[in-house]
């Protein structure tokens, strides 16, 4: 500890003679996390420090974790896992004016390069060069400590807490995947799947104005949770493909008014033909859940009544929106938070069982 | 009548009496694509007098539900559309249609071009659906007749490069004197789908920013998916198989939207005006010219089930 009478010029503080060595959780190999030491980049002029508080678990973390790969996202290297984050600001940047040491920040996780076609057109979600927390390579943020540029992290406002922060990563692809389907006080909609995603795009979607909003699961205790959480209607489905048109009729049944938009957060051929089927012509399908590669699917007939299909990846210009619907209550993510742990070997492994199981398990989230 | 157009949805009802959920049921007058002479008009219609030289939009709307309202009329749960079981064609001496569905041809537009506006419409429609300016480059796929029409309406709103593909090279020879600034051809193979995929890139010498599916396959809509660039679109307007298996998810991943295309709406005055200003030129494509008798019908439609060299066969009545 260096107390004010010494002037030493030239000795700047390093990382290594901090009292605290900075730790995270790293992915090793197929089920195998290890806490260990997670040495940070040197803070440039536009970063902040951030002491991260509080961090969820997303089903591609449980993906990564139990098969070292997402999509075409391969782990070659131990990475540190874990993107859904909010912290405290410890240390900022020379030339970082508009936050300060001590403000709580909820992060978004990816670096776009800002340079490329798609980044200066505003749809750097989709930018070739993105550096994402947990994506690999790029390490992500389960860890007491990480380095990240400052407009990538958005203050919270006094009425929304740190786990409310890590909250806003999911919400973000529930309101991006709103202003793609323009949701809005005319739209009716499904949702195909009451899991993490379903349910933050039920929200969303109430909070963008949308009068009746449907979800369909096959799991009745999410169902339940659905209507908890503001679902106009429910329907427990099949995995049997050939349900399809007699649950189209169900859904349509329920939904009198007709269907004009339809969000699959599931992925896969069923909830897929279920959706281009069931919504009305002129109306879209948003496909979130990224689960299959190829999907055989009734395109045809969809295109013949000019259902369009709209993606969905990540978000972008979200965080403001997120931020400011949590502090009007607008939007309450907080029953979603279904279990919490802290940050220790044990319950590290004990909180990626958890989520990993499923069912009862929504958003298992960290305390740091 | 004066001039009508043989389309592939005639031809398919002549070869199984159905398409897609339209079958057949009685006896109906085949035809749609079509233009003529009127020879009387309603005591409410004001716009048209006889004599006057007009092109018809097939279908009659209901006008009264809310997608009629909404003005995506193409896709009314009512619709009565020439051709389409139980709904006559046109392919016939005269018909009766509602005046404000017949719009008047410019005198340097010809009876023939105008039964043309009819295919027309669907490229002009999809271009519209698909945003197509002087940013967008184009990919089509197919050089039928669709695919023909697509890239002459692509043009005309403006699209600054066009690469088409196809199995035929008669057909992408027709594409190239069109206009087409790039041709490929391709397999029907779909292992062959990421080395065209390069192909195509190399045509373009840029991002594909939308792709025309004139085909409606498993491979050309895969092509598609996996052709056009992050952000992009993928506009189905052929209407091949009903289940189509296809890379959907790395597409979405890519928000690399699907676009379906119906039929059109509200395109008969723009048709008409690009062809009255000469931005589009459909002559070429009207390959075979038959008379209306009974030899000459069965001659035509046999010209036009063979594809190949028969890009459009126009009956003269």
């Amino acid at each position: 500890m260096s107390s004010g009478g010494h002037i030493m010029a030239g000795i700047e503080e390093e990382e290594e003679e901090e009292e605290e060595e900075n730790m995270a959780a790293w992915l090793l190999g197929i089920k195998n996390l290890k806490i260990g030491p997670y040495h940070l980049p040197s803070l440039g002029p536009h970063d902040v420090k951030v002491r991260i508080k509080a961090l969820g678990i997303c089903g591609s973390d449980v993906h990564h974790f139990k098969t070292m790969r997402c999509a075409n996202f391969i782990v070659k290297k131990p990475m540190v896992i874990g993107h859904e984050c909010a912290g405290v600001i410890e240390e900022v940047g020379s030339e970082v004016k508009t936050l300060a040491v001590g403000d709580r920040v909820a992060l978004e996780p990816g670096i776009s390069c800002r340079r490329c076609n798609l980044c200066k057109d505003g749809r750097y979600n989709l930018c070739p060069e993105m550096k994402f927390f947990g994506s690999p390579p790029t390490n992500g943020a389960l860890a007491n400590k990480v380095v990240h540029p400052a407009n990538l992290c958005f203050k919270l406002p006094e009425n929304v807490s740190l786990e409310e922060g890590a909250m806003c990563e999911p919400l973000s692809v529930g309101v991006h995947a709103c202003r793609r389907a323009k949701i809005g006080p005319d739209t009716n909609v499904l949702i195909m799947g009451a899991g993490p995603i379903g349910l933050i795009t039920l929200l969303a979607a109430h909070a963008f104005g949308a009068p009746r909003v449907m979800l369909i699961d096959v799991d009745g205790h999410r169902l339940s949770i659905a209507k908890k959480l503001g679902a106009d209607e429910i329907l427990q489905v099949s995995t049997n493909i050939e349900d399809v048109g007699e649950e189209v009729q169900k859904i349509q049944s329920a939904m009198s008014s007709g269907i004009d938009v339809s969000f699959d957060c599931v992925g896969y051929a069923k909830t897929m033909s279920t959706a281009l089927n069931a919504t009305r012509s002129g109306g879209k399908a948003c496909l979130i859940g990224l689960a299959l590669s190829e999907m055989t699917v009734p395109l045809t007939p969809a295109a013949a009544r000019e259902v369009d299909i709209i993606g969905i990846f990540r978000y972008r210009n979200t965080w403001p929106l997120c931020i400011e619907l949590l502090r009007t209550g607008k939007i309450d993510v907080k029953p979603l938070i279904t279990h919490r742990f802290s940050f220790s070997q044990e319950e590290v492994e004990k909180a990626f069982e958890t989520s990993a199981g499923g069912s009862n398990a929504i958003k298992v989230m960290f305390n740091l | 009548m004066k001039a009508v157009g043989i389309c592939g949805s005639d031809v398919h009802f002549l070869k199984t009496l159905r398409c897609a959920d339209f079958v057949v049921k009685q006896p109906m007058v085949i035809g749609h694509e079509c233009a003529g002479i009127i020879e009387e008009v309603g005591s409410e219609v004001k716009h048209l007098v006889p004599g006057d030289r007009v092109a018809l939009e097939p279908g009659i709307s209901c006008w009264r539900c809310n997608v009629c309202k909404k003005g995506r009329y193409n896709l009314c749960p009512e619709m009565k559309f020439f051709a389409t079981p139980p709904v006559h064609g046109s392919l016939a001496n005269q018909v009766v249609h509602p005046a404000d569905l017949c719009f008047k041809l410019p005198e340097n537009v010809s009876l023939e071009e105008g039964a043309m506006c009819e295919p027309l419409s669907v490229g002009v429609h999809a271009c519209r659906r698909a945003n197509i300016g002087p940013e967008t480059n184009i990919l089509v796929m197919g050089a039928g007749p669709i695919g023909l029409v697509t890239l002459l309406a692509a043009r005309a709103f403006g699209a600054p490069r066009i690469i088409i593909v196809d199995v035929d090279d008669y057909r992408l020879s027709v594409a190239k004197d069109l206009g087409a600034d790039g041709i490929v051809k391709v397999s029907t193979n779909i292992q062959d789908i990421p080395e065209e995929v390069l192909l195509i890139h190399k045509a373009m010498g840029a991002g594909v920013d939308v792709t025309f599916d004139c085909a409606g396959f498993n491979k050309t809509m895969s092509t598609a998916l996996s052709a056009t660039r992050p952000g992009g679109k993928v506009c189905l307007v052929g209407m091949g198989h009903n289940e189509m298996t296809v890379p959907l998810t790395p597409a979405a991943a890519r928000e690399v939207d699907v676009i379906g295309v119906f039929r059109y709406t509200n395109t008969w005055p723009l048709c008409l005006e690009f062809l009255r200003s000469g931005k589009i030129d459909v002559k070429p494509l009207i390959t075979h010219r038959f008379g209306f008798s009974q030899r000459e019908v069965e001659e035509a439609f046999e010209t036009s089930a063979r594809g190949g060299s028969a890009i459009k066969v126009m009956f003269n009545l």
